[in-house]
């Protein structure tokens, strides 16, 4: 057994699976902020994001016994919070809320004098990636945002290169059209 | 209406060209779709720094891990029938044109079974099945339409074990089975469920 920051996923798996629940929480620090960014930008906003990490490390845990490959926890935790990602999206659908409220969450801090501009095009961006579909969007956030290659992705999502090109190339355009609209 | 970049700036965005490489005419349009993806927000994001103790208050308030996936099968093994996917086909083809229906297909074997998915959904332009199988890609299975208006059907190859799915119609409406057991995803909306069960499982009653 190694120190904390020395053992490996696989072997803290193994440990909670033993019924070390305070071990957990190894991962949890490992992992609570590595894909906030990406849930952040998914979600429209960080609050969504802590949500959406907190519920899926608590999934994560709940499902850990299922986890085939525990030396890859990274990646079977990122697919958990993707689903809790896409699974908001299909409530706000369900719920039909309101543009207004999503503009509100989706507003970012205020900034100030010289990086006024760049900041008021980000948060246009930021606005118009929630306009997006949530596939398109996450192609773009992990390209982009995340800075991963088509071929990273697809080993990460289980889709292949063709079919994220053909999204993002889909989202290039309805990109282009609604920061036209929005600016 | 949309305006589309052209596809070599399309490249150029996707890191596959450099402006340079770019003919002349397309440069400005290069120059401007590269100016607004470098001002993308890549600034990390830091959650609360009590995150932590709060999922770990929610999980030490659980079963232990091992445990909980033991009870969450016997749940849901109940719903789960013998039947074979022949079964499942032969009633399928005796439903009402006018039934929303796709049967629960259950088989027993070692190897990946072809389950097929059906749904009744009229006046769709496209449907597909997004599950745990195929890491909820809304792309990886488009369903096709029969000869009857309104029903779609595909047929995958499922391994044993308990699949989770939805479907996605018009890219835009996710629909769970009607006829499906479903579960609770675990944040507020319901899956349909699926099962194959491996040959061992076979006389234990499921």
């Amino acid at each position: 057994m190694g120190s904390e920051q020395t053992r490996s996923d696989g072997e803290i798996v193994r440990s909670v699976l033993a019924g070390d629940i305070d071990h957990y929480g190894l991962l949890v620090r490992r992992y609570s902020d590595r894909y906030a960014r990406y849930a952040a930008a998914m979600l429209g906003s960080r609050d969504a994001a802590e949500d959406a990490v907190q519920d899926a490390l608590v999934r994560a845990y709940d499902q850990l016994a299922q986890c085939r490959d525990p030396e890859n926890f990274a990646g079977w935790f990122f697919l958990i919070l993707r689903n809790r990602c896409f699974a908001e999206h299909r409530r706000q659908q369900s719920q039909a809320r309101s543009m207004e409220t999503r503009d509100e969450a989706i507003a970012g801090p205020e900034r100030a004098d010289s990086a006024v501009e760049v900041a008021e095009l980000r948060q246009t961006i930021g606005r118009a990636l929630q306009l997006l579909t949530p596939e398109q969007r996450e192609v773009f956030v992990l390209k982009h945002v995340e800075e991963l290659s088509y071929e990273d992705i697809a080993a990460r999502i289980g889709a292949s290169v063709a079919s994220l090109k053909m999204r993002m190339h889909r989202a290039y355009d309805r990109l282009r059209d609604e920061l036209k609209e929005l600016a | 209406m949309t305006e589309h970049y052209h596809p070599r700036v399309k490249q150029l965005m996707d890191g596959e060209l450099s402006l340079s490489e770019l003919p002349p005419e397309l440069r400005a349009e290069g120059e401007a779709a590269l100016r607004w993806l470098a001002t993308v927000d890549r600034t990390p994001i830091v959650l609360s720094s009590n995150l932590d103790e709060r999922v770990m208050a929610k999980v030490r308030s659980r079963l232990p891990a091992r445990t909980r996936v033991l009870d969450l099968r016997r749940r849901i093994r109940p719903w789960v029938l013998g039947a074979v996917a022949a079964a499942a086909a032969v009633l399928l083809m005796t439903l009402p044109r006018e039934s929303r229906v796709r049967v629960p297909v259950v088989a027993i074997a070692r190897a990946p079974v072809h389950v097929r998915f059906v749904l009744y959904a009229p006046g769709a332009g496209r449907v597909a099945v997004a599950g745990t199988f195929n890491q909820w890609n809304a792309d990886a299975a488009p369903l096709a339409p029969t000869r009857r208006p309104g029903l779609w059907t595909a047929t995958l190859p499922l391994s044993p074990g308990q699949h989770q799915y939805a479907f996605l119609v018009d890219g835009r409406r996710w629909v769970s089975d009607p006829t499906a057991p479903t579960v609770d995803d675990g944040f507020g909306r319901r899956n349909s469920v699926v099962a194959v069960n491996p040959q061992t499982e076979r006389g234990r009653g499921l």
